[in-house]
């Protein structure tokens, strides 16, 4: 099988499996409304400025939570046969754009909920939007490379917080500075070239991936 | 003395840039001018401090100028000089500037036989009630700057902020760079880990790592140390102050997975792989965010680094031998900690 036809078929598998369980969703969903319902107790009225910023720090955690259980989940029987069958290439990409659109639709969940109880304050929605997709795709990244490291120790879930965050960080801050953008909080100022910025460091983080897990794989 | 020689280099060298970097003295500047903001048509009297000065050695010599472009300048009138530190300049500000400007900037330029020439640079901000650039071009009295005395010596430039601070250049900057090349020779040693499985090379990655990531920390507080004495604050959330600290954090979190791995092969493999990320994530983090955009630090966002403004030839005699100094200094560190995890291993294995 070409690498094209294994990510799409480890894709099918990956979605399939999560239909039949529905573990990770139904985790992520009851994650985001708690959190979400803790934040609309304590916040009487919700500033814009406040509103980004508890978006994408929700974002963050539940997406740690949520790519957490990648790697770790894999029994190590079924890790040898998955080695002697397909490219390790294949193994990361499937479940890096798993988690991806994963990340997506909990970013959705999330401006839902938060918009449901502190209203919405998005005024240009495609830029928003285009946060949330560089942004779930960059930490689905991070996160899904991070969790394959952290797997192979004996710690791994601290581990991977302590791991992923300081790379995360700048995505991160360039988020906040798009999805503030959309919220009219910030003057239109080269955007274009945050937006880049973004999309060239998720490209890297890739591209980095890719290069450095067959090494972790031989295990 | 044949194994130790480089060691013995190294600490001379730094010995020296201690020593020339904080004996030399700076070069004659302007530290003060009071008022800045001037009106046309007035007589204004500027009280001028000097750095480093002499004012009444060969006080009748001594010249200014306001300064607007390569070609427009006006001397001053009258040039009273208090002491060796303190001089007043009058300058007969016309009526109408050749502008086109309501504001302009002006340099302030002194010359001296004994000092040489010191320079305000736009320091000056003369105001004009209207414009009239015809008037103007008529009115200036243009004494074009003519004859500047070069002073050659042993000093260092002086710079209006930095001051006495420029010498930290032998610490902020030589450290970094240091780091980033033992940081390199550590990346160089996890790929060839990767490729050959030999322990050593994992060692020297690991302790290579280790000197990195003291250089960069070093690196960090003598620029808060700079920073507190040129922007005001130890730590302003500047754009590079944040990415540096995020690159060290990420040299840190491979030493925190070296340390949750039992299995020593295990933990050569996997933490090669980090440390040849967390090389990799240096340059874009250290160089390529901070010049798009916007950042206080010296090279970054349109401020100029290490052109001919920043480094003249007196500063690069003690600058280049300084980088090699650190970076003997950093191998040094970086093989005791080697032989002491050999011994270590040694020990366990046997």
């Amino acid at each position: 099988m070409s690498i094209f036809t294994q990510i799409l078929f480890l894709l099918r598998k990956e979605i399939m499996l999560e239909m039949r369980q529905r573990y990770a969703i139904s985790g992520i969903l009851l994650y985001v409304l708690s959190t979400v319902f803790i934040v609309y107790i304590s916040f009487q009225n919700i500033s814009p400025q406040v509103w980004n910023v508890l978006f994408w720090v929700i974002m963050l955690f539940a997406s740690v939570n949520a790519v957490m259980k990648s790697f770790v989940q894999e029994s190590g029987y079924r890790q040898l046969y998955y080695f002697q069958l397909l490219h390790p290439v294949a193994i990361l990409l499937s479940k890096m754009i798993y988690n991806a659109l994963l990340l997506l639709l909990l970013g959705g969940l999330t401006f839902v909920a938060l918009g449901f109880v502190a209203g919405n304050p998005v005024q240009e929605a495609a830029y928003f939007a285009l946060a949330l997709f560089l942004g779930s795709t960059g930490f689905s990244i991070t996160f899904t490379f991070v969790s394959a490291i952290a797997s192979k120790a004996d710690n791994s879930s601290t581990l991977m917080a302590i791991l992923s965050f300081p790379v995360v960080i700048p995505i991160l801050l360039l988020l906040v500075n798009l999805s503030a953008h959309s919220i009219g909080l910030l003057g239109n100022t080269d955007i274009g070239d945050k937006i880049m910025l973004l999309g060239a460091v998720d490209l890297i983080l890739v591209a980095m991936g890719l290069v450095l897990f067959p090494f972790l794989w031989r295990d | 003395m044949k194994k130790y020689w480089w060691k013995i280099l190294g600490v001379l060298i730094l010995l020296y840039t201690f020593l020339v970097g904080l004996l030399t003295p700076l070069k004659t500047g302007i530290s003060d001018a009071s008022p800045l903001s001037l009106h046309t048509g007035r007589s204004e009297t500027i009280t001028v401090t000097g750095y480093n000065s002499f004012f009444t050695k060969e006080k009748e010599k001594l010249r200014a100028w306001l300064k607007m472009n390569n070609d427009k300048a006006l001397a001053a009138k009258r040039i009273e000089v208090v002491d060796d530190r303190v001089a007043k300049l009058t300058f007969d500000i016309p009526t109408y500037l050749p502008t086109e400007t309501k504001i302009v900037d002006l340099t302030l330029l002194i010359d001296s036989p004994t000092d040489g020439a010191s320079v305000l640079p736009a320091g000056l901000v003369v105001t004009q009630d209207s414009v009239n650039l015809a008037l103007g071009d008529a009115l200036w009295p243009n004494t074009p700057i003519s004859d500047l005395h070069e002073k050659s010596s042993m000093t260092f430039p002086f710079r209006n902020i930095l001051g006495e601070t420029i010498r930290n250049t032998y610490y902020h900057v030589p450290l970094w760079m240091a780091m980033f090349i033992i940081l390199t020779g550590g990346a160089i040693f996890s790929i060839v880990y990767l490729v050959s499985s030999n322990p050593d090379a994992d060692r020297k990655a690991m302790a290579l790592s280790n000197v990195g990531l003291l250089l960069g920390i070093l690196g960090i507080i003598t620029g808060a140390i700079w920073a507190r004495y040129t922007w005001g604050k130890f730590w302003s959330w500047d754009v590079k102050q944040n990415m540096t600290a995020i690159a060290l954090l990420i040299y840190g979190a491979y030493f925190v997975l070296r340390g949750s791995f039992e299995d020593p092969e295990k933990k050569a493999r996997v933490s090669a792989v980090f440390n040849i990320f967390a090389y990799a994530s240096l340059v874009p983090l250290l160089y390529i965010i901070p010049k798009l955009t916007d950042s206080l630090h010296p090279g970054a966002g349109g401020n100029i680094a290490f052109g001919s403004q920043d480094l003249d030839n007196t500063m690069r005699m003690v600058f280049y031998p300084a980088i090699i100094g650190w970076t003997l200094l950093g191998l040094w560190i970086g093989q005791i900690i080697l032989r002491t995890a050999r011994l270590k291993d040694k020990l366990m294995d046997a």
